[in-house]
């Protein structure tokens, strides 16, 4: 038995995050992980997150799990991979199979941060190769560079299909539909826009019938469900696809912690164990950090994370009481900022219809992934000025700022309140520069000068796709629904390092076409 | 299938191309990455036949937690293919139930 002061079960952003402040208390500290590499999920998510700067917002998730693995490692953090932890006993015994052996640990304290699983749905069909996980598209788009399929379809609307349908699209896939039985998307309505202005229908309360094949997928129907989830018969609708891709919603992998006697409660984010406010158990010494203790997002977690690591430090006397308060002040207070605005954990299930500001929320934008034409105007970042200036589409309460912080000019006012609706202060000039542009993580600010020439616009729009467009390239100029509305002509593409990867294309439109018009496709050429 | 450019992520680190066989078929596929990705890319779709109904699976979370991926990998059966390194010369099978058709 070998014996450590901490052992952490599961090297994601929690656990790592546990480790690297239990480990600069000066514990010492073993994490085990069965995966094989180290980051959890945080090396498949290739979006840039949402928050503010202590939340590491606007840096993209496999670039926060890169910075997190450093300093682990700064700290002399040991991390054993392709470890699985079978048992988690009384006096916080640990059994470890390690190369098909098993091998026996005791921490003073432990922490589970194991995570989560996703969940399953049933239907005809549902077994076939070819109906696979969203993370399944992701594991394999994002770490092994191989697209899941050509023909996919998504089912669920939360933030893990919306955020995946935009990846399997970044990889070069075509997503056919975005299909939730829910009446409402679930996710971000930034993140469902970026989807809808590629050109992805979504059918809300809609739901699967049967994935068809012989022995894979060749195709789905899909059907409309009333408000009692019974399906509305001839409302059946049939794509071919070679792939189905399902993202209905995650699990907390809690399971050690039952084994080891803590109590456990049901609650809207799954089956978790009680805790106290540092992520302590019933059970003293024993922890839990992120998904495991209720699903939320990795910013959340690595905070549970570092705040568990602290108290593990102050439970085995290497911080007093006084000292842990004092350095988790900051933590929890960035913790509850994140737990703010209408998707705060508080508020699942609720239905909300005006923002905190008191506007109405676009319908349109539950119901079909993009805000309508006449409910954008309603909201306070989407002005009218003469010359260049943003336009910013964003309607619904998230806990994200740093289209404020990185604004030289301080054109962009969001406020203390960080779930506030950006809105425009209208004295101070914009220079064009696109930063916010680039650094919104939900890619919904545009650069508008109206009066770009005579009787034409040029809009700046955030651009994550290959190929890149060039200068004098020509092309269509879509809508919020993907439609395409009119010619459109690339005017200027601005590549910079502090984008990261976030392109900036300019393209001219007919200036009456100047409000609608917020993607770009290269027209096609016919004669090829 | 491969990805060859990706808009975040660039080129992809290069792996040496090794000879793998599926079912007694000459395969190449990249040393390292999972036996999954590397069929995948061969366009096989099928991993297993269930052993009462002899039903079709393949891959469905592809990280090792699901097992709907096992095939019989160098003679052992039940391997998770999502997770499992691609090595050269590797022997792998379709399988039926829990073990390889008998030839």
């Amino acid at each position: 038995m070998t014996r450590y002061d901490l052992i952490i079960v599961g090297a994601g952003p929690a656990g790592l995050s546990a480790a690297i402040e239990a480990a600069k208390q000066g514990l010492k500290v073993i994490v085990f992980d069965e995966n094989a590499k180290p980051g959890g999920q945080l090396f498949k998510q290739i979006h840039k997150f949402f928050g503010s700067k202590e939340h590491k917002a606007k840096i993209r998730g496999f670039k926060i799990g890169e910075e997190l693995l450093k300093e682990a490692n700064d700290f002399g953090v040991e991390v054993v991979l392709n470890a699985i932890v079978i048992g988690l006993y009384l006096d916080k015994e640990v059994t470890v199979n390690i190369n098909d052996e098993i091998r026996h640990y005791k921490g003073d304290a432990v922490i589970v941060a194991t995570g989560a699983s996703e969940n399953m749905v049933t239907f005809d069909g549902w077994t076939l190769p070819g109906v696979i996980g969203a993370g399944a598209a992701q594991t394999m788009m994002n770490l092994h560079s191989v697209r899941p399929g050509n023909k996919v379809l998504m089912l669920g609307s939360g933030n893990v299909g919306l955020v995946v349908s935009f990846q399997l699209l970044q990889a070069g896939c075509e997503v056919v539909a975005l299909v939730d039985a829910a009446p409402k998307v679930g996710g971000y309505g930034v993140h469902a826009a970026k989807v809808a202005r590629c050109g992805v229908s979504f059918y809300l309360s809609h739901t699967i019938i049967k994935a068809e094949g012989e022995e894979c997928v060749k195709g789905v129907t899909i059907g409309e469900v009333d408000s009692r989830w019974r399906l509305v018969p001839g409302t059946e609708k049939h794509f071919e696809v070679d792939t189905i891709c399902l993202a209905v919603g995650l699990s907390p992998m809690s399971q050690l912690l039952k084994m080891a006697g803590c109590e456990m409660k049901n609650t809207p984010a799954g089956y978790v164990p009680k805790c106290d406010e540092t992520g302590e158990t019933n059970i003293p010494g024993l922890f839990a950090a992120g998904d495991v203790s209720g699903i939320e997002e990795a910013s959340s977690a690595m905070i549970e994370g570092r705040i568990a690591g602290l108290a593990a430090a102050e439970n085995l006397g290497f911080l007093d009481k006084e000292e842990l308060s004092e350095k988790i002040y900051e933590l929890k207070k960035a913790l509850l900022s994140l737990r703010e605005g209408m998707f705060a954990p508080g508020n699942r299930g609720k239905a909300i219809e005006k923002t905190e500001e008191g506007i109405d929320l676009s319908i349109n934008l539950l119901k079909k992934g993009y805000v309508g034409e006449t409910e954008i105007e309603r909201f306070p970042g989407v002005t009218r000025k003469k010359g260049v200036h943003p336009v910013i589409e964003c309607t619904q309460n998230i806990p994200c700022n740093p289209c404020q912080d990185v604004c030289p000019k301080k054109c962009i006012k969001i406020g203390d309140k960080i779930t506030s609706l950006p809105t425009l202060d209208e004295t101070k000039e914009c220079s064009g520069c696109g930063m916010c542009v680039a650094a919104c993580s939900g890619q919904a600010i545009f650069l508008m000068n109206e009066e770009f020439e005579p009787g034409f616009a040029a809009i700046t729009l955030p651009y994550e796709f290959l190929p890149l467009p060039s200068k004098g390239d020509k092309g269509m100029a879509l809508d919020r629904s993907g439609k395409e509305i009119c010619e459109a002509e690339i005017i200027d593409v601005k590549t910079k390092q502090v984008f990261d990867h976030t392109h900036l294309l300019t393209m001219k439109v007919p200036v009456n076409m100047a409000g609608k018009s917020r993607f770009f496709v290269v027209r096609r050429q016919e004669n090829e | 299938m491969r990805i060859s450019n990706h808009p975040i992520l660039g080129k992809p680190e290069e792996k040496r191309e090794v000879e793998f066989t599926y079912d007694g078929q000459i395969m190449k596929g990249l040393e390292g990455e999972p036996i999954a990705v590397a069929l995948k890319v061969a366009g096989v779709k099928i991993h297993r036949y269930t052993k009462k109904y002899h039903k079709a699976r393949g891959i469905f979370c592809a990280i090792g937690r699901c097992t709907d991926c096992v095939m019989v990998v160098d003679g052992k059966p039940n391997v998770r293919t999502c997770i499992t390194p691609l090595k050269e010369g590797m022997k792998i099978q379709t399988q039926y139930g829990v073990a390889a058709k008998e030839s």
